[in-house]
């Protein structure tokens, strides 16, 4: 059925209504471009985060002291590398730096160059750095959060830190990482572990804590109960709580505020309802004419709703693109701050283009449904206008 | 062949303004005849002819056009009936002004044919045998009364109906381009179609054209 | 809690409403069906054809959604997955508590009913003188109480949801962890083949002989194979993975979302070919494209499912 003709003339009706539709359009681009950003940005937030928490260690292992973490003792690592299923097990350094210029707290974290590392980006990283060069004198690699701050008191090629006992410590700048994982990194500074320990003042036979790596998820369970039972005062963090910690914020946060987009929504259906309820004597002129040159109702209802359709479909399109657009090329101002607030060290971040195909359809149901459920009795009502209209 | 029996038609039925529009209505026209039905205005002129166009239903009696029953067909057929028995020639000519005029011509096809290149024959068609293909792609509110006026009459062709109903089809029309008309008329009695005219214009009296004349009077034939 | 993550609030929202328009589709459905007299040429009885309109109208469209609100909702309790402690797929939120396996099968079924009523329509408005109205909006009633109930199990077993506690996932309910044979009638995996390809077989026979009524058996029977097939055998080959026997994985990005296609083939396949029978006893006529898609889409999933253990097999030179 649908032919040259039918779609010249459909375009042509929505031209001739184009006073009704563009109300409609224009209402139903911004109520697209508002949810559609919210929910772009916090989709996005949350794949950066599970992103880098994906290059977690399965496990993590802090020994606890009057209810605080404290330093892990290295030689537990012995025994935990016996538990079945365990394929490595690693120390850590970190901690935080206070850094006194601007009273910010950088994220120190010592790298053991020669050993396994504890994510896959910083595996990379190792992997093509030229460790002679670095290792020819104190050295460290910067996120760019730090960058910035370092930069801003003109520390462009060094930096001297003070170790727990006020002894200088002057660390030249190597390099400063791009930001794959902006959230994450960009407040972190990696050096060699022995200098962290010196800076941080942490123990050669202590460790902030430890990390382990079990591949076979199954398995997962059976080690937790085994860790438990070696050690007490322990706590152990498992890598999938995390996960699931992450996913119930991000998408709570979402949740709420579709809840609340809920009442915009409805006011957009009684609006949408209205408006193309209103049906003009010309509306029904068209339609008669329509019938009486042997359209059937069906044709008609088929043609009317097509012609909705096409202005929600392109107002959707157009919605999701600009929202896009304020997402991922402007960073979302203002949006941005209400989801991480100003505690993070750059105020400027980049999200990482990511849309699927499962928020597509989210985000097409959510409006596709109430604006095709708002046209239906109007498209009805008009489509069984008397076609004796026709003879007037 | 149309042949109606008994046909009333009440409108508002039932209600307390009920307005009794056509009374035992009983009429037959042969094929190719052209017939002229006379009344003054109100007296159900337009009521019957929509009857015989399926555009509305009669409250009671039969309708039959080729032996087949279509008084009560459901919408989806009754509209199919009309898309390929029926073509309509209106007093207000009825076309989309915006549109071209092959395009308004092309409009009973959108429902019916499916292939470009058959719409597009049918159309040059129908546009030259009411004479109107010289401005096929002019818009319709660029013309005179008589180009819409052979507009609609290659619309009302174009998908080659035997039944040709014309309700007023000379009231916007001055003269000269009645007479046009009158000769057009002649041209569908050459074609074969069967003609059913709702006038009160006189120049239709006494045509040669013209098989019969049918008056109607308060809904009712005399 | 579960009820504030993104996907449900949607799904909520659709499903309510297409509930509020299936709902004004009943009413108006109830009293058309009362007073329905197509004989009739009373003001009532063209009202009550116009008034059907509006009610086919509203039922294709909210119809058509339901239709996407499936794969929707295994596309959901995936995603879910991810919030639910324990579950890394749907299988672990969707048994999870008692009212998700009768959840999922009673969206089948509204589906299926839901299909046949579309092809019901179709056939009633090509008719003169609307012949299966009366079956039709009957059916419909039948379908709306099916959602109105549909609804009910929807929140209940939304709300009962756990994220505290971790529950069991895929390796546990349909691994070979319990213990005892999961397969019905005591049939090994080996047998269940032989009755797959037995099946399929025996439904082109029929389908291509239009034994109307074998075409339902064998379509039947079929589904019923097919699943466990699908579960405890082809499974393992798109997961490549001998112990990982799971319907639902398979949805998931990791394998291309295949399982979508897999499981929407074999519905197709078995929803074509089991109307085609109940219909025919409606319409008292053969409708031959059932047939046809019937083969079309059974052929199509023989074949993929098929062509996972071939490649398999191709680049491994072994079989799990
Ligand atoms: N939809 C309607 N509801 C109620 N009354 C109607 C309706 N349509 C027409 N009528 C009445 O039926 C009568 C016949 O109308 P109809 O249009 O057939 O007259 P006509 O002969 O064509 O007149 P004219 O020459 O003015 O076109 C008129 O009195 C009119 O008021
Ligand atoms: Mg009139």
């Amino acid at each position: 059925m649908p032919n040259k003709v039918f779609f010249n003339f459909l375009f042509l009706l929505i031209f001739r209504h184009r006073s009704k539709h563009i109300a409609i359009f224009i209402i139903s681009t911004l109520v697209v471009i508002l949810f559609s950003s919210v929910m772009l940005l916090s989709h996005a937030i949350e794949q950066d985060a599970q992103a880098s928490l994906s290059a977690q260690p399965d496990f993590i292992i802090q020994k606890m002291h009057a209810g605080r973490a404290v330093e892990t003792p290295v030689e537990w690592l012995d025994e935990l590398s016996e538990i079945e299923g365990v394929s490595s097990a690693l120390p850590r350094v970190y901690g935080s730096y206070f850094y006194t210029p601007n009273a910010e707290y950088f994220t120190l974290v010592g790298i053991d160059l020669f050993d396994r590392q504890i994510s896959e980006s910083l595996e990379r990283l190792v992997k093509d750095l030229d460790v002679k060069d670095f290792l020819a004198q104190p050295s460290m690699i910067i996120g760019s959060g730090v960058k910035t701050h370092l930069d801003k008191f003109y520390y462009k090629e060094h930096y001297t830190f003070r170790t727990p006992a006020r002894e200088k410590r002057e660390v030249s700048i190597y390099d400063s990482l791009l930001s794959e994982t902006n959230i994450v990194s960009s407040d972190m500074i990696l050096m060699e572990e022995s200098l962290a320990r010196d800076i941080l003042g942490v123990d050669e036979e202590l460790s902030t804590d430890l990390v382990l790596y079990v591949p076979n998820e199954l398995e997962h369970d059976n080690v937790k109960e085994k860790i438990i039972l070696l050690f007490n005062n322990i706590r152990v963090i498992e890598k999938e709580e995390l996960s699931t910690a992450y996913a119930q914020m991000f998408n709570y946060k979402g949740g709420l505020f579709l809840l609340l987009y809920m009442v915009v929504l409805m006011t957009f259906i009684l609006i949408l309802y209205q408006r193309y309820s209103m049906i003009s004597s010309s509306d029904k002129k068209e339609i008669g004419i329509l019938r009486a040159l042997g359209w059937s109702v069906n044709m008609v209802i088929r043609l009317k709703i097509m012609e909705s359709l096409i202005v929600g479909l392109s107002a959707f399109v157009l919605g999701i693109l600009l929202a896009y657009g304020y997402v991922f090329y402007l960073d979302a101002p203002l949006l941005s701050e209400i989801f991480l607030g100003n505690a993070n060290l750059s105020n400027k971040i980049t999200f990482n283009h990511s849309v699927d195909f499962g928020l597509l359809t989210l985000l097409f149901l959510f409006f596709m449904a109430p604006y095709i459920s708002a046209v239906l009795i109007p498209v009805w009502r008009i489509a069984i206008t008397d076609p004796l209209e026709a003879m007037k | 062949m149309i042949k109606i029996e008994h046909l009333n038609k009440i409108f508002n039925e039932n209600r307390s303004n009920a307005y009794v529009a056509l009374k035992d209505i009983n009429l037959h026209i042969k094929p190719a005849q052209t017939v002229v039905i006379k009344g003054v205005s109100g007296s159900g002129k337009s009521t019957l002819l929509s009857i015989i166009a399926t555009l509305i239903k009669p409250s009671s009696g039969s309708l039959m056009v080729d032996e087949q029953m279509i008084a009560k067909l459901p919408d989806t057929h009754a509209s199919h009936f009309r898309n390929v028995h029926i073509g309509f020639i209106f007093q207000a000519f009825n076309l989309f002004d915006e549109l071209s005029v092959k395009d308004n011509v092309a409009m009973p096809l959108i429902v019916s044919e499916n292939r470009q290149e058959r719409i597009d024959k049918k159309v040059l068609e129908a546009m030259e045998l009411a004479n109107i293909t010289h401005k096929k792609d002019q818009s319709v509110h660029n013309l005179s009364g008589g180009e819409k006026q052979r507009c609609a009459i290659a619309r009302a062709l174009v998908h080659n109906p035997h039944i040709i109903l014309c309700d007023e089809p000379t009231a916007n029309l001055d003269r000269e381009n009645s007479l046009k008309f009158i000769e057009i008329l002649k041209s569908f009695k050459a074609l074969g179609k069967t003609v059913v005219i709702a006038t009160h214009d006189p120049l239709f009296d006494n045509l040669e054209s013209v098989d019969r004349t049918i008056l109607i009077e308060d809904g009712k034939i005399r | 809690m579960i009820l504030l993550s993104n996907e449900v609030i949607i799904f909520l929202f659709v499903e309510s409403l297409l509930l509020l328009l299936l709902s004004i589709a009943f009413i108006n459905t109830l009293s058309i069906y009362s007073k329905w007299d197509f004989n009739a040429s009373t003001s009532l009885q063209y009202r009550l054809e116009k008034r059907a309109y509006l009610v086919v109208l509203i039922i294709v469209v909210s119809l058509g959604f339901k239709i996407l609100l499936l794969p929707y909702f295994s596309f959901m309790i995936d995603q879910l997955s991810a919030m639910v402690p324990g579950a890394m797929c749907g299988a672990g939120v969707l048994s999870s508590n008692e009212y998700g396996s009768t959840l999922l099968s009673l969206k089948v079924v509204t589906l299926f009913l839901t299909g046949a009523w579309l092809i019901l329509n179709s056939e009633d408005i090509k008719a003169p003188a609307y012949p299966y109205f009366k079956i039709k909006l009957l059916l419909f009633i039948m379908i709306y109480l099916l959602v109105v109930f549909e609804s009910a199990l929807d929140i209940l077993y939304l709300i009962n949801i756990p994220t505290g506690a971790p529950v069991a996932c895929c390796s546990s309910i349909y691994g070979a962890i319990t213990g005892g044979s999961p397969l019905p009638f005591n049939l090994d995996i080996t047998r269940i083949l032989i009755l797959f390809y037995l099946f399929y077989l025996l439904s082109v026979v029929s389908s291509l002989a239009r034994y109307s009524f074998l075409n339902t058996v064998a379509n039947l029977l079929f589904l019923y194979i097919a699943y466990f097939a699908v579960v405890y055998f082809f499974g393992t080959y798109i997961y490549e993975l001998p112990t990982h026997q799971c319907p639902f994985c398979m949805l998931q990005a990791e394998y291309y979302y295949v399982g979508y296609v897999i499981w929407g083939t074999l519905f197709l396949g078995s929803f074509f070919g089991i109307s085609a029978f109940i219909l025919k006893l409606i319409i008292k006529r053969e409708l031959s494209y059932m047939y046809r898609l019937s083969l079309v889409f059974n052929t199509l999933f023989v074949s993929l499912v098929s062509v996972y253990v071939l490649v398999f097999y191709l680049k491994n030179g072994v079989l799990l």
